[in-house]
């Protein structure tokens, strides 16, 4: 304040540029505190929690890792300690490689063990000053368990029934989205990557398989799914109206003959005889799965209808789960129709589940769970709960995806598929999926690839058919038809499944 | 004013807010000494006592000097930088020590050591220019001799000095390197206050229309200076400094605004200054490289961008409160994250650490260093001691600026250091003699006889 007499000597025009220029530099310093404030408070949490920031790298190298439960209990990955005294992952069983993925100090993560990183490392808390005092508290913080609602018994029958085929298994409770069984073979040794004794031999071998074991077919793979994707065809024909049970079409036991004519292109289909000049319902023409009927079904819906339902569904973006999905898709969107069909024939050869329809394992199971849970599509759940050191449970909420269809057309639905599978009819193709004592509903499908080679066999399917507790997908690679392998396979699993159950 | 009562034996005068402020700022150096002791320790603990009580010393030291040589000078600058200094201390005992390793006779010392040393030597050039720079007459009367001095000093560099990252910016004497464009920034403030001031007037009244309201100073008292700046920014480009081009840059055009009072001029200046740097974009490869990495270090995650990704990433890890001394710069494989954290990076080190609160409180604290040696301008002599004090004090504030910038991505990264905090000789020196210069600046002369009336209060006089 002293020296403002002193100032009063100079002239007044230095004074206030002096000012002014202050000011200017109080700006500069602002806005400098600014840019901290955004990196240090607004994107604080993606930084600091990306699997590339340093401190997750470090935390991974030294925290203790959660362990990951099964529904049961059972435990699915701990910690070994090595002989340098350093920690690294073991896994129960190597069924478990596509869920749970890998924890290795080489080569990162994958899986779960990626997905949930920061919880398993007990990063999670982000009270900033329980973090600025958290640096007075012992070494080596220990992450919070994961408990999942896979069942361990089933992951391990659902690998050992693919066996040496590649495939996959999705199976959950329709109720709740609980994923009980995550398959995808040829699976790969987790623990082997996690050991740092083997970690390199055991990576290199997983990459350098043929059956890219690394890929997790159950939420990445996608397939052609044949006739298993009739049971979205019916639901974009009852959510849009376009069909009902009763509905039939009086040209297809003709065109079953000579072929559907659709803009001048022949929609052949033949392979029901024995239906002979049978004019079918919507629960006939899924029992003996006719092609002529659902692609007439689905010209009906329309692409606009067709595309509404499979968006509803989840194609189109990828799926809300604990590991990341690929997108199914209904065509590959460029074409001038609406939902992207570039014309009838595309159309009429997607609503079997042929054309340019791609699915991954996951968006079929949960097509079957939909119907099974009376039209309300689940949001399918891994990770049930985290618990941390201290014994605090910290629940992760059921949901649902939204309605897809009504109640009662998703019990006409449910009842067309159980007479794909104990129907006179429909078990000429689908016994396999039987289980005694149990009412099954299911869909086969048999997906052609084009070119040589065995179809892809797919079940999709929900058991008992009353009250579903259990919902399937599965895809076993050139399996040949739905019904040799992929019905079979869902039945010895239904079959376990049932017997474990009080 | 500058007629000084030659030697003898001055009075010595107190400075009790100097005092007040160095005690508060030494709690807070102990304070962070403990929190950084307690956590490498794992119990309370200092971190390094013995060279904090060294450092503390040397600020005493300095404090003491002041009040024996009884000049009456600022009594904030001096705790302020004390601050800044600790703190870059407290960083340099929290690195591995053996990031920077020089052999001094029988003695090996590491960063914090070797910082230390040169904070200490630093607060002593201070001290000594404090108290001895009594005129500024050897400054402005040869300003053209300063002038070719340091762009000699610059030459010499560019001839014989040694290339470090691709920069060919330190000349190596002896067992030292020193980086000459760190004093030069003192001598260009010099060469640009004594020259503006001299030319004052003309710059701002015989202004020469152009185009419509658009006027420029007269051709003849505009080119000197132009020149100068061309030269010095010729130089520096060619040179690789691109912070030092930008902090030269700033703080002439800072001056100018000063010294002639048009805003027009300042745009000029700012449009002159970005289609110039256009220009070099289009012409030098590394000038291309190193925006294009600031607009996407994602770009190259691994590559060029991997110095500036890690240091966002630190800044993120340490939210608003950080981490804590010492529990934050996470080791990977036995790396720090971020490469030379010491000298281009000690703000993103600070903002994990300290949080967002320690980067704002370490930003106010420049700000107080500039709006101090703005009110020493203001309340100065004449026109030359007043563009003196304010461009020496936007030399520290503006070279903040562009660093703490650059580390958080606001505009590109240049590798200049962050004054007082980042470890680096030359830079600890040259900020320590533009403080003793501000010190200098500030002397409001002798003490005025006390009134009578006063004489009889037992308060010591301090007007």
């Amino acid at each position: 304040m002293t020296a403002r007499a002193a100032g009063g000597r100079r002239e007044g025009a230095l004074g206030e540029r002096v000012v002014r220029l202050g000011i200017a530099l109080a700006i500069a310093f602002g806005g400098v505190a600014l840019g901290a404030g955004y990196w240090q408070v607004l994107r604080a949490d993606d930084l600091a929690h990306d699997p590339s920031d340093a401190g997750v790298i470090a935390a991974t190298q030294n925290a203790v890792r959660g362990r990951i439960l099964d529904r049961d209990g059972h435990v699915l990955a701990t910690n070994r300690r090595g002989t340098g005294g350093a920690l690294y992952r073991v896994y129960a069983d190597q069924s478990l490689s596509a869920p749970l993925g890998y924890a290795s100090s080489l080569y990162g993560s994958a899986g779960l063990e990626a997905a949930d990183a920061s919880e398993l490392l007990g990063l999670g808390g982000d009270d900033p000053l329980a973090r600025a005092l958290a640096k007075f508290r012992t070494p080596s913080p220990r992450g919070d368990d994961l408990r999942t609602s896979l069942s361990l018994a089933l992951q391990e029958l659902a690998v050992r029934l693919l066996g040496n085929d590649r495939g996959a298994v999705v199976a959950l409770d329709p109720r709740t989205g609980d994923v009980l069984a995550l398959a995808s073979t040829p699976t790969f040794d987790a623990s082997g990557i996690a050991n740092p004794a083997t970690s390199r031999a055991a990576f290199t071998e997983a990459l350098d398989d043929p059956g890219q074991p690394l890929l997790d077919r159950a939420t990445q793979g996608l397939y052609v799914p044949g006739s298993a994707f009739k049971i979205v065809t019916a639901i974009a024909g009852f959510a849009s109206g376009a069909i009902d049970a009763a509905t039939s079409f009086p040209q297809q036991p003709g065109d079953e003959i000579t072929g559907l004519l659709v803009d001048g292109f022949r929609v052949v289909d033949g392979h029901h005889l024995f239906t002979g000049s049978e004019v079918l319902d919507f629960s006939r023409a899924t029992e003996v799965s006719c092609n002529i009927w659902y692609a007439l079904a689905g010209l009906r819906s329309g692409g606009a209808g067709m595309d509404a339902a499979a968006r509803r569904l989840g194609f189109g973006a990828p799926i809300p789960f604990d590991l990341p999905t690929a997108v199914s898709q209904l065509t590959n969107g460029g074409g001038p129709l609406p939902g992207g069909f570039a014309d009838d024939v595309e159309l009429a050869n997607a609503a079997y589940g042929q054309g340019e329809v791609l699915v991954t394992p996951l968006q079929m199971a949960l097509v079957a769970a939909t119907v099974a849970n009376g039209g309300l599509e689940p949001r399918p759940r891994l990770v049930t709960a985290f618990v941390s050191p201290s014994g605090a449970v910290s629940a992760v909420p059921t949901g649902t995806l939204g309605r897809v269809l009504g109640a009662p057309d998703a019990a006409t639905i449910a009842g067309a598929m159980v007479q794909a599978v104990e129907g006179v009819d429909g078990q000429k193709f689908t016994a396999g999926a039987q289980v005694a004592g149990v009412t099954v509903a299911g869909k086969t499908g048999t997906a052609q690839l084009g070119g040589s080679g065995e179809p892809n066999s797919w079940f999709i399917g929900f058991a008992p058919a009353e009250a579903p507790t259990i919902a399937l997908a599965v895809i076993v690679e050139h399996g040949g038809s739905g019904g040799a392998r992929a019905a079979p396979l869902a039945g010895d699993l239904l079959r376990a499944y049932f017997a474990a159950q009080p | 004013m500058t007629q000084v009562d030659l030697p003898g034996f001055p009075r010595p005068v107190a400075r009790p807010r100097e005092l007040g402020l160095l005690l508060a700022m030494a709690g807070c150096l102990v304070l962070g000494s403990l929190s950084l002791g307690s956590t490498q320790a794992g119990g309370l603990a200092l971190a390094q006592p013995a060279e904090l009580a060294i450092y503390l010393g040397a600020l005493a030291a300095m404090h003491l000097a002041l009040v024996v040589a009884g000049r009456r000078v600022d009594e904030v600058l001096l705790p302020v930088v004390g601050l800044l200094g600790g703190i870059g201390l407290l960083l340099a005992e929290r690195l591995p020590q053996d990031l920077v390793v020089q052999r001094v006779g029988p003695l090996t010392l590491g960063l914090a050591s070797l910082q230390l040393i040169w904070l200490v030597l630093a607060f002593a050039v201070g001290a000594a220019a404090a108290i001895a720079v009594r005129s500024d007459r050897w400054l402005r009367l040869y300003k053209y001799t300063w002038a070719a001095f340091g762009l000699g000093l610059l030459l010499l560099t560019f001839v014989f000095g040694r290339d470090v990252n691709g920069s060919r910016l330190t000349l190596d004497v002896g067992p030292v390197s020193w980086q000459p464009s760190e004093l030069l920034k003192v001598i260009l403030v010099v060469f640009f206050a004594a020259y503006l001031a001299e030319n004052r007037v003309q710059l701002a009244d015989a202004r020469v229309r152009v185009a419509g309201p658009l006027t420029l100073p007269p051709a003849p008292y505009l080119l000197p200076a132009a020149l100068m700046l061309a030269l010095a920014l010729g130089i520096v480009v060619i040179q690789r400094d691109l912070g030092a081009a930008l902090l030269f840059f700033s703080v002439f055009l800072c001056l100018f605004y000063l010294a002639s009072g048009s805003k027009v001029d300042v745009v000029i200046g700012i449009v002159l200054f970005v289609a110039g740097f256009i220009v070099l974009a289009l012409v030098f490869a590394h000038v291309r490289e190193r925006v294009a990495n600031w607009l996407d270090p994602w770009a190259d995650p691994l590559g060029a961008g991997y110095q500036t990704i890690q240091a966002l990433h630190a800044f993120a890890r340490g939210g608003l409160l950080g981490t804590g001394l010492g529990a934050g710069l996470p080791m990977v494989d036995g790396h720090l994250p971020i490469p030379a954290v010491q000298t281009d990076f000690p703000l993103a080190a600070l903002g994990e650490e300290l949080g967002m609160a320690g980067v704002v409180a370490i930003l106010a604290c420049y700000l107080v260093v500039v709006a101090r040696g703005l009110r020493i301008a203001a309340g100065a002599a004449d026109d030359v001691r007043a563009l003196l004090a304010a461009g020496l004090a936007l030399v520290i504030g503006v070279q903040a600026i562009i660093i703490a910038g650059g580390n958080l991505k606001l505009i590109p990264l240049t590798g200049i250091t962050l004054p007082f905090i980042s470890y680096g000789g030359s830079s600890l020196l040259v900020n320590g003699l533009i403080v003793g210069l501000l010190l200098a600046l500030s002397d409001r002369g002798p003490a005025p006889p006390a009134a009578p009336r006063r004489a009889r209060r037992v308060r010591q006089d301090r007007s």
